[in-house]
């Protein structure tokens, strides 16, 4: 056996062993006729990190379910995250960068609505579809973008309506207080309109705005008690105040012995994980509004609460697993309403995708049925109203019967 | 149907076991209530109001405890009726006797408007039933500013009842602040005084309403007493304001000096721009969050002491992170004050992973000891609160020891000198090194205590430190570089104006003016406010 070295012993053993393993590893590829790329744009550093960069892992664990039941179109789900840095115009450059090289069937990304509209004009030139998982403003229509949570019509709206009426606290005075930016600016314009066409007048309510990142409400609490002292019906605080902005107003709020039944505050960017760090005894009763709180009852909440908790004991996520948060499931949501467009049209393509929109309808983890139309890339959800309890939680104070009809452009700004 | 038969059974035990029927009958009604939709409990809690006000004894024991739970859902509603958990025990709230709330049962979540209800009736329950004088003082206070809206009947009834003398002075005061729209001009006239003798804004609002009144123009007592109660509130508000004013911007200086002073001693002393000087605030706050879990752990009766026990350890850590950073880092770089730009930024880059990795982005969870808790009402809208008081108070403590540290110890001496002209001090012996050394590690030290004086009043996550290095630099170039008088100074004018300009223009504008008034002023005097004397240059 002359031929037989050593050198050709391994060869024929590799060759052999590759032989043998190659079903394994090309059988699935070739089944599934390779993958196809979602893009991530939630930044996991910067001011947004602590609640954005979450949105990343919930985006994988939707995936990974969906791989688990055999993909899309034959195909498995591969996520690509990026971190944006919470740089507004990073989000549009990373954002362009995965639609041109890295040809992403569908981008899952922003927070806030200044980032949203950085990259409005990069996916609308490229023609790329972008989730979009927050509560905004509205007042947008790109047929683009997918906005998966509400306009302000079907969730600040509600929660106002139900906080000045009988149910609610017969709320007469607002004092508005915002980060400086967009958003906040935006809301409280169609804010104002509403109350005037309800014939609130002008001098029932006031306006601040403070910088992002601003952390000392020391002053500004003063002149919300000095508001609410001057009589003529309850007053209550919107809060549009966004990031560490939120526990440091909270903190000051409470530490002047200012009761939610005083005062009451409806956060309307306020969410599970701004409680983390606060004893929040003294703020029970201030309210928040979202399309999903993590106290909703219901068999598939419990259900995404579990898996949530699972992903992060396994992938070892550095965030908390019993925190749940609204843009979480709106971004879960969002990974199962294009998996389900995909699968509709048989096609990642998105001119087909985004045909295969209308009449979709998927039951998310908040108990509401999310239904789309033929008008808009807008959802149809339900609205929550939560209640701070002592557990650094919402407890769940009101719920809409049904899923409003979302509106996009505000009658009243 | 069923909810008739659920009231029958309800009804027939409570009968059963109750002494009276009518009282029985009650008590199952408003059990009723308690667990109906929120209307009725909106009914329930004024039904246990009325209780504290003309309810029997029985009556109002029976129901003390019942306000308390609904507002701490410890309440459970299930088919026979409701259950209280009261510690370890759950009792049955009609029969009193143990028993557990069988399946589905659920605890109604009060709606705003009923929480205001039931802390009411829960604060008049108190004012009638509990134990302690501190408890009934304590519902007083809580019932003082909704007296208005209560029967007249509650307060005059706690005050006949009370042993207590000055407590029951004090219920008889607010019995008559209460009496403002009474038919008696005699008692609306004594309600204006004991109004006056708070002046708040809501007192303003309150005695304003009068002037409108058609006794203000028939009765000219009662005129007079309402122009004097008009005035009087008015100086005490105008009071409140100009010490609020003084008392946010003294708060607001502190912080700024805290997080400033550090930075003052290493810049002043090496040049060198420390960029990583927040980060280092940021690891004194996580230092302070450290030493309370290790409390919790070994010497949970300590806990509520932490921050004063985490005041040598925060300064210590930081100090010894400042001299390594030193000693590896910075003492390669002092001919290049650019690159020592770059590498402290690097270091506080390379800070705030560390952190985020070991202890992730959350905020963290602080106990906020008793005496940074709440605040006391002083005159007019003006709260004394104590976090901010700690701030001042920590901040001057820590300026009176830099202070001390400067001008009475051989290193403050030598820190000094090598100041004014490092070359100089090095040729007359002066370890140059070392105190270099030091004097970063004493930087540092400054800034971890900055940290732990400012966790009772901001969230400590790792971004944190990011806020506070732009207003440092601008209380450092504005008060003169290295100069402790300068920083005081600088951080009191910065914080004043701050305080000053936003209640007028907003915080954002604030902020914009106090940046140009800095630049107009280094327009003028480039060297800042105090310079110190020296042939650096």
């Amino acid at each position: 056996m002359s031929n037989f070295t050593r050198r050709s012993f391994l060869q024929t053993t590799g060759l052999a062993a590759a032989a043998l393993a190659s079903p394994a590893i090309i059988r699935p590829a070739h089944a599934a006729g390779g993958t196809v790329k979602l893009g991530c744009l939630f930044s996991s550093s910067g001011t947004m990190a602590n609640i954005e960069g979450r949105l990343n892992h919930v985006v994988k664990m939707a995936a990974d379910e969906i791989n688990a039941k055999g993909g899309v179109n034959g195909r498995t789900l591969e996520v690509a995250v990026s971190d944006p840095a919470s740089d507004w115009p990073l989000y549009a450059q990373i954002g362009k960068q995965m639609l041109e090289q890295d040809k992403v069937a569908a981008l899952f990304g922003c927070w806030t609505s200044v980032s949203r509209k950085t990259v409005l004009p990069v996916v609308e030139q490229a023609n790329g579809l972008l989730f979009y998982p927050l509560h905004f403003e509205g007042d947008e229509n790109s047929k683009n973008i997918v906005y998966v949570n509400s306009p302000p019509a079907s969730s600040v709206l509600p929660a106002v309506d139900y906080l000045m009426g009988d149910e609610g606290v017969s709320a007469k005075r607002f004092f508005m207080i915002g980060s400086d930016y967009v958003w906040p600016r935006t809301i409280n314009k169609q804010l104002k309109g509403y109350w005037k066409s309800k014939g609130i007048p002008e001098t029932a309510w006031k306006e601040q705005y403070v910088p992002l990142g601003f952390s000392n409400f020391q002053t500004i609490v003063n002149q919300i008690r000095a508001f609410a002292d001057q009589g003529g019906g309850k007053p209550i605080v919107v809060l549009t105040v966004v990031g560490s902005s939120i526990p440091d107003f909270l903190r000051e709020f409470a530490n002047q012995g200012i009761k939610a039944t005083d005062i009451p505050v409806l956060g309307l960017d306020m969410v599970e994980a701004d409680l983390e760090g606060l004893n929040t005894e003294p703020l029970v009763g201030h309210l928040n509004c979202w399309a999903y709180l993590q106290n909703a009852k219901g068999e598939k909440n419990v259900a995404f609460l579990k898996q949530w908790a699972d992903y992060v004991k396994a992938n070892n996520v550095p965030f908390k697993g019993d925190v749940a948060i609204d843009p979480m499931v709106s971004a879960y949501d969002s990974v199962h309403l294009w998996a389900m467009a995909a699968k509709k049209a048989n096609s990642f393509d998105v001119n087909e995708v985004r045909k295969a929109f209308p009449g979709l309808s998927f039951d998310g983890p908040s108990g509401y049925t999310l239904k789309m139309t033929a008008e808009n890339n807008y959802v149809s959800r339900g609205v929550f109203i939560g209640s701070v309890n002592e557990k650094q939680g919402f407890d769940v104070l009101w719920q809409s019967k049904d899923a409003p009809k979302p509106v996009p452009f505000s009658p009243y700004s | 149907m069923r909810r008739f038969c659920v009231a029958v059974t309800l009804l027939v035990t409570a009968c059963a076991s109750s002494q009276s029927i009518a009282a029985g009958a009650q008590r199952a009604d408003l059990l009723g209530k308690l667990c109906g939709d929120t209307a009725s409990l909106g009914d329930a809690g004024r039904i246990l109001t009325s209780l504290a006000a003309d309810g029997s004894r029985d009556d109002r024991l029976w129901a003390a405890p019942i306000a308390r739970a609904v507002i701490d859902r410890k309440l459970r509603c299930d088919a026979s009726g409701a259950v209280l958990v009261s510690g370890e025990k759950t009792l049955d709230v009609l029969t009193q006797a143990p028993r557990m709330p069988t399946e589905p049962s659920r605890s109604p979540l009060l709606s705003l408007k009923n929480r205001g209800l039931f802390e009411t009736a829960e604060a008049a329950l108190a004012l009638r039933t509990a134990p302690d004088v501190a408890g009934r003082a304590a519902a007083l206070h809580t019932l003082e500013r909704r007296a208005a809206s209560l029967p007249e009947k509650l307060f005059e009834a706690a005050a006949e009842q009370e042993s207590d003398a000055e407590l029951k002075a004090q219920m008889i005061a607010v019995a008559q602040a209460a009496a403002l729209n009474s038919a008696d001009p005699l008692k609306r006239i004594a309600a204006l005084k004991q109004i006056s003798a708070t002046p708040d804004r809501r007192a303003l609002t309150k005695v304003s309403a009068l002037l409108g009144d058609p006794a203000y123009a028939a009765n000219p007592a009662f005129k007079r007493a309402v122009d004097d109660a008009v005035t009087t509130i008015g100086r005490g508000i105008a009071i409140g304001d100009v010490l609020a004013t003084l008392y946010n911007g003294l708060s607001f200086a502190s912080i700024l000096f805290m997080a400033a002073i550090g930075l003052a001693v290493i810049f002043g002393l090496m040049g060198v721009i420390n960029l990583a000087q927040g980060e280092l605030i940021m690891i004194g706050a996580y230092v302070t969050w450290l030493v309370q879990e290790g409390l919790r752990h070994f010497a949970p009766m300590l806990l509520d002491y932490y921050l004063i026990i985490a005041i040598p350890v925060a300064f210590l850590v930081t100090a010894a992170i400042g001299i390594a950073l030193e000693a590896i880092l910075l003492r390669h770089l002092y001919r290049r004050p650019l690159m020592s730009l770059l590498a402290t930024w690097a270091v506080s880059l390379f800070l705030i992973n560390l952190v985020r990795v070991t202890f992730g982005t959350q905020n963290l969870n602080f106990v906020t000891p008793f005496y940074v808790t709440g605040g006391v009402p002083v005159i007019g809208d003006f709260i004394f609160t104590w976090n901010r008081m700690f701030a001042i108070v920590f901040a001057v403590v820590t300026l009176a020891l830099t202070w001390g540290v400067m001008r009475l110890t051989p290193l403050g001496l030598n820190i000094r000198a090598v100041m004014q002209n490092r070359t100089m001090a090095g040729c007359i012996g002066i370890p140059v090194r070392r105190v270099d050394m030091l004097a970063f590690g004493l930087g540092s030290g400054l800034a971890g205590l900055a940290g732990l004086a400012l966790s009772p009043i901001y969230s400590v996550n790792p971004q944190m430190g990011q806020n506070f290095v732009i207003d440092s630099f601008m209380v450092v170039v504005l008060g003169g570089v290295g100069t402790i008088v300068g920083t005081v100074v600088a951080a009191l004018g910065i914080g004043q104006i701050n305080v000053l300009i936003e209640p007028l223009w907003g915080a954002v504008a604030a902020k914009v003016i106090v940046l140009l008034m800095i630049i107009a002023f280094l327009q003028w005097r480039p060297e800042g406010l105090f310079v110190i004397k020296g042939r650096r240059k």
